[in-house]
This record gives structure tokens, sequence and C-alpha cells, in this order.
């Protein structure tokens, strides 16, 4: 059948695919330390191998697939809460996470005390200091620029930031948590936390709405490219052509 | 299907929660001893197609992967523990907490129920209780002929009677601590009760070392409800809910759209 065919058909998953992507993005707007994903598409030539590769075969074999999915690793705003375990970081670096499965990054810092005193996130999760994990004692609680944790003037803790070279793979685990390449973090070096604040979601509601509604005419024009095959090509060459 | 159709959903749910949880702080944002809560979202679990960082080929390596989100969550509900205003109401069995820590006072069911609520008042026999007949504890018993109560920073209580010039203490009042305060259990009527999250109450001296707060005789603690931040999270809860309604708008359209191709 017509090559055009199964390009428009791929370009359609493509598309519906992108829209996942958009309606996650959205979905989580409000949360807090999310990192909006954004649609990599890319071209992909069907059996280029076995004919000669003219730039009218390539016209013809080229389908657009959605090949990745780019984190969007730019500041998201800080928004002030007040509450003396909320941190947010501003720069690229990450908060270090223990979790049952292994070692996760994440930059949602909002921050609770466990009943036995342990610094943990919303998830339960103990947080890493530079000494392992970090006790609070009660009382108010400090957390300077550095990350350093104290209450009544006695150190407790160092919250540990770390940084990734670029081009490291992180990958979304759910919980706002992040897993990375074993041995990619190093010590953040460009990084400060700010007590009392969080940082949103970087998800740019303009943008998303601009990728929705690009999604969603790029799927009409797909969807009449192949009601043209179906109803106008194909029908002239089945019903059409034996009459002549 | 699309997931899109049920990652707005979940976003929908989500922005839902988040708006009955404003409505509850602005509906007691009079009632004193109120903290409120604030609901933190995280995302959902992804759909892998592409794992970031595997082979592209036996030399190089993707340079993104392949992610896609299946949507958020609600994922906890935290009391917030900032300070609320005091105000000042010239009632002497007013007290309000400047710090941290909360009251004991005895529920029906005999058990100790935490609030920051100090409104409190005699019943018959001369027993400190709160609105809700449930009384302080420790017991702090005010004679019925004193002419004079005053209650220190550090929670002594001392009254004065009729024809004595020296003040006599009939008590101390205790403030309990936990380890987590924002993980109690709210069960209304300004009511908390310790969870395992929370941690068992540590009791102690107002003021004292366990770094508990003063106690301010006269004064009553606000709710602690920022009603500027809650209008902004209204407005943000409701544009949020839209935009996730228009991706539901948007999905519905291009499966329509799908099924008009075999006509």
């Amino acid at each position: 059948m017509d090559s055009g065919y199964y390009a428009a058909c791929t370009a359609l998953i493509s598309r519906t695919q992108a829209l996942d992507t958009i309606a996650n993005n959205l979905a989580n707007a409000s949360t807090v330390g999310y990192r909006a994903q954004h649609n990599v598409f890319s071209a992909v030539l069907a059996a280029a191998n076995s004919t000669s590769d003219s730039p009218v075969n390539q016209a013809i074999n080229n389908f657009g697939v959605l090949s990745g999915t780019d984190m969007d690793t730019s500041q998201g705003a800080l928004q002030k809460t007040g509450n003396p375990l909320d941190v947010a970081i501003q720069g690229s670096g990450y908060f270090v996470v223990q979790t049952p499965n292994g070692e996760m990054y994440t930059r949602d810092g909002s921050f609770q005390v466990s009943s036995k005193g342990q610094l943990i996130t919303g998830a339960g999760d103990p947080v890493i200091g530079s000494k392992g994990t970090i006790t609070v004692p009660p009382g108010t609680v400090t957390i300077s620029n550095d990350g350093t944790i104290s209450s009544k003037g006695a150190v407790a803790g160092k919250l540990k930031l770390v940084d990734f070279p670029p081009g490291t793979q992180l990958t979304s685990a759910g919980e706002t948590y992040y897993s990375a390449p074993p041995k990619t973090a190093t010590d953040a070096t460009n990084s400060s936390v700010r007590q009392g604040m969080l940082e949103s979601s970087n998800v740019n509601p303009v943008t998303s709405m601009v990728e929705l509604i690009t999604a969603q005419r790029s799927t009409e024009m797909m969807q009449r490219a192949l009601s043209m095959y179906n109803s106008e090509i194909d029908k002239t060459a089945v019903q059409d052509l034996p009459k002549v | 299907m699309f997931h899109a159709l049920y990652t707005a959903a979940s976003g929908m749910t989500a922005q839902q929660i988040n708006l009955d949880n404003i409505a509850n702080n602005l509906a007691n944002a009079s009632t004193s001893g109120f903290q409120s809560r604030r609901v933190q979202f995280s995302d959902l679990l992804y759909q892998s197609e592409v794992m970031p960082g595997s082979a592209a080929t036996q030399q190089t390596t993707v340079a993104a992967g392949l992610q896609v989100g299946l949507g958020t969550r609600p994922g906890n509900t935290e009391i917030i523990q900032t300070q609320g205003d005091l105000s000042s109401t010239g009632n002497p069995l007013d007290f309000a907490i400047e710090g941290t820590g909360f009251f004991q006072v005895l529920m029906p069911n005999n058990q100790i129920g935490y609030t920051r609520s100090g409104s409190f008042q005699p019943n018959a026999q001369g027993a400190l209780v709160t609105a809700n007949g449930n009384a302080l504890q420790p017991a702090i018993t005010i004679p019925a002929n004193a002419t004079n109560i005053t209650v220190g920073s550090d929670g002594t209580v001392s009254v004065t009677l009729p024809g004595q010039t020296n003040a006599a203490q009939v008590g101390v009042l205790q403030l309990a601590t936990f380890a987590n305060p924002g993980g109690l259990n709210s069960i209304g009527n300004n009511i908390y009760l310790p969870t395992t999250a929370s941690g068992d109450a540590v009791v102690g001296t107002p003021g004292g070392a366990d770094g508990l707060g003063t106690i301010q005789q006269g004064m009553l603690e606000q709710a602690n409800v920022n009603i500027v931040d809650e209008f902004v999270n209204m407005i943000l809860a409701q544009r949020s809910y839209e935009s996730n309604s228009r991706v539901v708008k948007a999905a519905d359209e291009m499966l329509q759209g799908l099924n008009q191709i075999a006509q």
C-alpha cells in the first residue's frame, strides 16, 4: 500500500503520545519540584537500505516518530511558605534521598521530621546529609544557604546537594524522585538553598497550551490525510478503476 | 485509549482535593488555635518506552529516553506549624502558646487530646475545661472566691483569695510536644491525637529546656491561615483544573476525529 498511509499513521500515533506528555505536565502543574518533560520528535527513514536513497524516496519514506522526552531543567519559581522545614534549591542541584530502591534525587524540599526525629520527604524517605541521615532536634530549626541545619546554635547536619555532568540521563521515578546512572552525582558547586520556600513546578502553562493545540491540530491534519487515502485514493483504486 | 484522558482526570481530582483543603482553611480562618493544612502533590509512575541512557548502537546511547508520566496524586496534607497571631482578649482564662506545644485535655473516652486553642472556663467544681467541657490536664482548680488569677509565662497559675495579700499557687500548666507535629491526626473541635507518624507526646514545662513555647495570659492564638495565600492557591487550583479539563476536551476531540476516519 501507499507508504504515505503509514507515514500519516505513524505521525498520528506519535501525536497521541505527545498529548500524554502534555497532559502529565499540566496535571503536575501544582507538584512542588516537578520538572516538565518536553517531546522530541525525530524522523525515521523506513526501508532505506534496499532502495536508492533519492530525495523522492526520502520524502516518501521519512516517518515522524516521538523518539524521546527531554527534561526541562530550568529553575521553577520560588514560592514563600514560611514553613521552617521547606527548602528550595536555587541552582541546578538536587537533594539526595535514601529510598528502598537506592539513592534517588529530588528538587522537592517540603521536608518533615519523622517520629524518630529524622528529616524525611513527604513520601517518608530519609534525606541524606553530608554525613548520612539527618536527625533534627526539637525546637526552631534554622537552615543556612549552604544547607547547614542548626537548632539552638548547635549544628545538626548539612543537606547534601549533588549535581550531574551535562548530558546525564535522569530517569523519573515518580514521587518527584529521579534516579541517575551510578557514580554520576558530584557535589553541587553552584547551588544554594533557601529556607521557608518551595520551588514550584517549572511547567509553563502557556507553552503547554500551545503544545496542546499543536498536537491537536496536527492530529487533525494526519486524520485528514488518512481519510484522504481511505476515501479518495483507495476508493478510486478499488471501485472506480475496474469500471474503466 | 489515550493515557491523556486518565492523566488529566488525575490532575482534576488532585485540584478538587486541593480546593476542598483551601475551603476548610478559609472556613476556619476565625477558629482560634486552628492550624492550616497544605496539600502536597507528587507525580505518578512513568511508562518508560525508551529508558534514558539505553544503548542506541554499540557505541552510542540515546540522547533522551521516552518516558511518559501517568499524572499526579495528592501525597499528603501536612499541618502547617507557623505561629498564629496573638490577639488580646483581656479574659484571664484565655491562654495562648507562643512557640511550639499543645495543651492537654481529657476527653470523655479518657483519652488525652492535644489542642492549641487556649480558651478555658471553670466548670461547676472550679476545674478549668475547654468550651466542649474537656478538662485541662494536669487538672487546675480555681477556688470560687478567687479575686485575681495570674498565669506566668512558665505556666504557674496563682490566685489571690479575699483577705489575703499573698497569691497562692493552685497549679502549673504543662505543654506537650511531638517529634513531628505535622503528622498529628485532626479529629475536629481543635483537637489532635498522636499517631505513629507524629510520635509520642513529650510533656514539659512551658519555656523550659525542651524548647516548648511560653504561655501568654489574656491572649488567644488566631488561626495561622494566610487569607492572601489561600486566595492565590484557590485561583491556581481553579486555573489548573481548567487546563486539565482542556486536555480532556482535546483528547476527546482527537478520538472523535479518529472515529470519523473510517466513514
